[in-house]
């Protein structure tokens, strides 16, 4: 077999398809951006490798980060879903825990959302297990038999989720449910809790079930639709898809588990800031990613990207492994208005269509884009690289009107507070989950992609005293890039509930190497070679009588001192205090992880650290060092050389974004082509 | 004085209630509770050094309106020459507390101190204030105090007392606590918790006060604070103006089998909000009255809910209101009348939309289920033989309002964000196995939009104990609006079909393994002549079991087969 030299990453976001190509034999990355297509989204990813030229035969590896089950659940366009569950429970599902989101705390006519599931397409059967997993009551078959007729026959669904109480502790009646229902019905979609999510309480695990039933129909279609428009066109390479907790999973795989795939918009740039993190020898990174709408920011801490185990999408929880993000409904596109006369930015955004007044597309209201243009950061000719007219006039002038008459501030004092209150909410997310963590976020490099991120991130640096802000190479394609980093990675958990203490390690061993086992089957059925599959095992930790939990990664040798002592650290740094209660261990993990050929950083020819030859013009733009509005150097990114060095202000413009540097920061190119944005002593 | 434009306003705001969120943050995943991390049965707010709430995290809202008493009453007790840099000071005496025993306040100085005289407190920034519920004080009864008759029997009693002086633990008052509870483990470790939540409340305010500068502070917290207030006298000049006098009844006092008489009369004139409690009953012998600052709490929650529903609170946005309730009154106990059954408050809240519901019909929803039904089963664990007092806050129906059906099977309104505790969880923890837990057709009250409906939740005692029903509205049906129906009123049955069968409300019931009891909450209550109904909905209800088809031709008027 020859070997084909290429590799291609495809991401899906709200508005763009994102396409990264590296060829593996000179190095060089190439990138594109086309309009997404959300009647055919397969026709989107088509047309921007076409735009891209990739030959697919050429192609070793396809990796593919995509919101498709995200936006099947946003938009309800998922399978006709049913849940059989215990008799007696079927009302689990639509209950859920009866509580009113925190944000409506005061609303006393909140209505929940459509439900993914109607009533009547809920059915209970008789079988029963208790708190410990014995048999109360055996599975009744006929009872199965009649509620999958009732389900399939009567209401017509086409997916059915199959969560059963306590099962998590033996699966063996939703196997068996599952097992009678195929049986008579091989043409519809099963998904069983315990194949998900091996973990306790029913309403989350139910909840997981369901999305994955929900999703599971169109999501298929989708991969199936992609594999055929790609094998068309000569792919025979690895087709992998991102996962929502990082790592990716073979196409087959996914789709028998596309869950893990819901939450994978961001994670491609999180797996690609891991290796960066690696690379430049940067131990603890923040991650800031602003695009259109929304603002996500992840730690790196000790060069792993910190995971969640719990997720929500919309209101519905989600128990799969994900990276822990923070997000907030701020991004460029967000509108500024004023409300008796306070100022506030979003949570409302201009979207792409009308977009920002500056787009000229029919939009009035000013955005955080309008406001950049007002202070200078964005240059109306090289906006998206010259392919977009910039309205920098109606811009002003919708800033002038709605934000600075009425608070009876200058027009740039106006759009420079429009930054600082995005700022401020942006400073609560980030310190939120660093102090959380127990970190000083002073002691992070802020890793900036994302359109926005660049734009906004050493004003967040100054602001918090974050002394690097790293720009990597097209930052509004870093997510894609990061895809190219993904290893294969699965997942595997199972609930344990018992004292450190009292476990006994001979047997936690041994459901280790059971569970390991799986692990490496997974692996070895995506491709990777058995000798290559990296395992490591944790323990999901708590002190007896706590709820919350903390993950401590443990050895092939299991030890109890060790473990304790681990864990004690790490509750210590998290929240400033130990106890002495015994250890209860809830989950036991194992991740298996295949590893890829990571793409090499590229290099810069080394200048003479003086970035004349880049200098593109001179511009005015509104600096916050000085508050007030200076000149600002204008450079050209794709001209800087490695250890050019120069101090703000100045603003570096790569055509799909702008690095903002104000007076009191100063840019350090480095080898790799990086922009490293430090604080300078003030005097 | 400093004056600041409106941006950077937003951005002190923004600092400040970061600052809420991350001491929320700490309590969760430090407590050792789960009526803390599962049922989020906490408040955490933060004050200016005049006492004013400047800025408050997500929790039960009931808990966060009475936080500003506490913290006043406890102020006023130590003193505040006695209040040093690092104190934390407990207080949960009911009266000033405006809570029962268990409700735990916490609460600290914030001092920023003086470079020049590090052993000075410093220059007082603000307060900070934690409350949460504690498992166990040394109450007559283990889990929950049903009919004591003395504020004495409800638990060991701090009225303001250091369980951190000037950064150090004072171990003899943890000592005191360890003794004098059952469930000492978890009790110390949610006091670290609310200790670990104030530390880092204490470094967030601090770190604000020194980026933005004190005068730069004061002046946005004053405009935070003026900004709420002219908001809701603005939201309230918008509403009907008029005076509404509504009535109801608690179920009993937990001593006799009496209905107690409520009765409210809220006005909204010139831009105030006034909630006057005369005519209620005299103060009851069973633990069913309300300290002060309670009743001020809920009719807070009240207010917010009609003026500012979408922010958080602040001492602006509750400054219209005005509360009334003589002392001694079953809305105003005074020392040493009972405390512990809270459930009046929340049994008021539904009392209080009612009598505004009579102005504005078109604007609020009917009654929801009306209470909280709650329950508790205290025992030996059969599995560690440790002791267990778990508890869960059953669901209702929630009113139909003007333009949609209520919820069905959700949180009360009282505290809509707290959280049912998981059936695998309530069965691992204690001695309950649950065989049904499912929502009720034709519980919600009929109407154009019908209230969401009840659960019926049947429970199979494994093991033996004490089975705890807490719910104060069994008597009387919640109310509905504008021609709609009323639901059945909640119904707690305990050992059903056998000769022991008995409706109750709020008991203690001790039960051997094998007895069953049954919960039947109530749905909310209809808005609107049901007759006016869209036939498609009702047709829609009956094929996902909501509604019966006989209640759909006989109530509705709706014949499906037509």
């Amino acid at each position: 077999m020859t070997r084909r030299p290429v590799r291609l990453a495809v991401d899906i976001g709200g508005t763009f398809v994102d396409a990264m190509e590296l060829d593996t034999r000179t190095n060089r990355v190439r990138f594109r951006k086309a309009s997404t297509t959300p009647a055919r989204p397969a026709d989107g990813v088509l047309a921007a490798i076409t735009a891209l030229g990739t030959d697919l035969s050429e192609v070793e590896l396809f990796i593919h980060g995509t919101t498709l089950g995200l936006n099947a659940v946003l938009e309800r366009r998922g399978g006709r879903t049913g849940i059989i569950t215990n008799d007696g429970f079927r009302d689990v599902f639509l209950i859920g825990r009866g509580n009113v989101p925190n944000d409506h705390m005061y609303d006393f006519q909140y209505e929940r959302p459509e439900s993914l599931v109607q009533r009547r397409f809920t059915a209970g059967v008789r079988g029963r297990l208790d708190h410990r997993g014995r048999v109360v009551e055996e599975l009744d078959p006929d009872s199965v038999r009649a509620a999958a007729r009732a389900l399939v026959v009567d209401q017509q669904v086409t997916s059915i989720a199959i969560c059963f109480l306590h099962s998590f502790l033996d699966p063996s009646h939703e196997q068996e449910a599952a097992r009678l229902i195929r049986e008579e019905f091989p043409e519809v979609s099963l998904s069983l809790s315990t194949d998900i999510v091996r973990e306790y309480r029913e309403y989350e695990r139910t909840s997981t079930t369901v999305l994955e039933a929900y999703i599971r129909p169109i999501f298929e279609r989708y991969v199936d639709e992609l594999e055929a428009g790609l094998a068309e066109r000569g792919f025979t390479g690895r087709f992998l898809i991102m996962r929502s907790g990082g790592g990716s999973m073979t196409s087959a795989v996914a789709k028998t588990s596309p869950t893990h795939t819901v939450l994978s918009g961001p994670a491609g740039g999180i797996v690609g800031a891991a290796y960066l993190a690696a690379e430049l020898g940067r131990d603890n990174l923040l991650t800031f990613d602003i695009g259109g709408t929304s603002l996500d920011a992840c730690v790196i801490e000790r060069g792993t990207p910190v995971a969640a185990y719990e997720a929500q999408l919309e209101h519905f929880p989600l128990l799969i492994p994900t990276y822990d993000i923070r997000t907030i409904g701020a991004g460029g596109g967000s509108i500024a208005w004023l409300d008796r006369g306070l100022l506030k930015v979003g949570p409302h955004s201009a979207g792409a269509d009308p977009g920002p007044v500056c787009y000229g597309r029919g939009g009035t209201r000013p955005t955080v884009t309008d406001a950049a243009v007002v202070l200078g950061y964005v240059d109306p000719d090289r906006f998206l690289a010259g392919t977009m007219g910039l309205h920098d006039e109606a811009a002003r002038d919708a800033v002038r009107e709605q934000l600075a008459e009425p608070l009876g501030l200058s027009v740039e004092a106006a759009a420079a507070g429009v930054f600082d209150v995005l700022l401020a909410r942006t400073v609560g997310a980030v310190r939120q989950i660093t102090v959380e963590r127990g970190h000083d976020p002073r002691q992070f490099s802020l890793l900036a992609f994302g359109g926005a991120g660049p734009l906004l991130a050493p004003l967040l640096a100054r602001e918090m005293g974050i002394g690097e802000v790293i720009v990597p190479f097209a930052p509004s394609g870093f997510s894609a890039w990061g895809m190219l980093s993904a290893d294969i990675v699965n997942d595997f958990s199972r609930t344990v509930m018992a004292t450190l203490d009292d476990a006994d390690l001979t047997e936690l061993d041994q459901l280790f190497k059971a569970v390991e086992a799986e692990a490496v089957a997974s692996l070895v059925a995506q491709g990777v070679p058995a000798g290559q599959a990296v395992l490591e095992r944790q323990f999901e930790l708590r002190y007896l009588g706590q709820e919350h939990s903390l993950m401590v990664t443990v050895g092939g040798t299991l030890d109890r001192d060790a473990v304790r002592t681990a864990f004690d650290e790490l509750h210590r740094s998290r929240y400033g205090h130990t106890m002495g209660n015994p250890l209860q261990i809830l989950n036991l993990r194992v991740r298996g992880i295949g590893r890829t050929d990571r793409p090499e950083l590229g290099t810069r020819p080394r200048g003479d650290g003086d970035p004349a030859q880049a200098l593109l013009a001179h511009r005015d733009a509104y600096d916050v060092g000085r508050r007030a509005v200076v000149p600002f150097a204008v450079y050209d990114r794709s001209a800087l050389d490695a250890g050019d060095t120069f101090a703000g202000p100045a603003l570096v413009d790569e055509g799909t974004s702008t690095t903002v540097v104000p007076s009191g920061q100063r840019v350090t190119v480095d080898d790799h082509g990086h922009l490293l944005v430090t604080l300078e002593d003030v005097a | 004085m400093t004056t600041l434009d409106g941006a950077r306003v937003e951005v002190v705001r923004s600092y400040l209630l970061s600052a809420a969120e991350e001491m929320r943050a700490t309590l969760i995943r430090t407590s050792f509770n789960p009526v803390i991390y599962e049922v989020h049965d906490f408040g955490l707010s933060i004050y200016d050094p005049d006492l004013r709430l400047v800025a408050e995290a997500t929790g039960l809202t009931f808990f966060l309106g009475a936080n500003d008493h506490s913290l006043a009453k406890g102020v006023e007790y130590v003193g505040r020459d006695n209040l040093h840099r690092g104190d934390v000071v407990l207080l949960n005496y009911p009266y000033w507390n405006a809570a029962h025993a268990y409700d735990a306040t916490l609460f600290a100085p914030v001092f920023r101190p003086d470079p020049a005289d590090a052993d000075a407190d410093g220059d007082l920034v603000g307060f900070l204030c934690v409350r949460a519920h504690w498992m166990d004080l040394g109450a007559k009864d283990p889990g929950y105090v049903l009919d004591s008759t003395d504020m004495h029997q409800e638990g060991l009693i701090f009225p303001g007392t250091k369980v951190v002086s000037r950064g150090e633990p004072v171990r003899e008052i943890h000592e005191l606590i360890r003794f004098n509870s059952r469930m000492p483990d978890a009790v110390l470790g949610d006091l670290h918790a609310q200790i670990a939540a104030l530390r880092t409340g204490e470094r967030r305010l601090l770190e604000i006060v020194e980026k933005f500068g004190r005068p730069t502070v004061d002046a946005a917290v004053d405009r935070i604070i003026a900004d709420g207030e002219a908001r809701a006298r603005a939201a309230l000049a918008a509403l009907p103006q008029g005076s509404w006098t509504a009535e109801d009844w608690v179920d009993d006092d937990g001593i006799t089998d009496d209905p107690v008489k409520m009765r409210v009369t809220v006005t909204i004139a010139d831009g105030t909000f006034t909630v006057d409690f005369a005519g209620s009953a005299p103060a009851t012998r069973g633990p069913i009255n309300m300290p002060f600052g309670a009743t001020e709490a809920i009719c807070k929650v009240i207010l917010k809910s009609l003026t500012s529903p979408d922010e958080p609170s602040n001492a602006g946005t509750v400054a219209p209101l005005e509360v009334r309730a003589e002392p001694g009154t079953l809305f105003h106990a005074v020392y040493p009348q009972p405390t512990f059954t809270l459930w009046t408050g929340i049994v008021a809240v539904e009392l209080i939309l009612k009598a505004l519901a009579q102005g504005m019909p078109d604007r609020l929803p009917a009654s929801s289920g009306g209470d909280v039904p709650g329950f508790m089963m205290v025992g030996l664990h059969p599995d560690t033989g440790q002791m267990f007092a778990v508890s869960n806050n059953d669901l209702v129906g929630w009113g139909g309002t003007p333009d949609h059906d209520g919820m069905d099977a959700a949180t009360h309104v009282s505290g809509s964000t707290g959280r049912g505790t998981p059936i695998e969880v309530l069965e691992a923890r204690t001695g309950m196995f649950f065989e049904r837990v499912e929502i009720r057709t034709d519980s919600g009250g009929a109407g154009r939009f019908r209230g969401g409906c009840g659960l019926r939740r049947d429970i199979r005692f494994v093991s033996a104990g004490e089975f705890l029903s807490v719910i104060k509205k069994t008597k009387s049906a919640p109310w509905a609006l504008d021609g709609g129906l009323s639901p059945e009123p909640n119904r707690v049955v305990v050992f059903p079909g056998t000769d022991r069968e008995a409706r109750v409300s709020t008991k203690r019931t001790p039960v051997e393994a094998g007895d069953r009891v049954t919960l039947l909450t109530a749905g909310g209550g209809g808005h609107g002549d049901p007759r006016r109904r869209d036939p498609e909905s009702v047709r829609r209800d009956v094929a996902e079991g909501y509604v019966s088809a006989t209640a759909a031709r006989e109530v509705y008027g709706v014949d499906l087969d037509g």
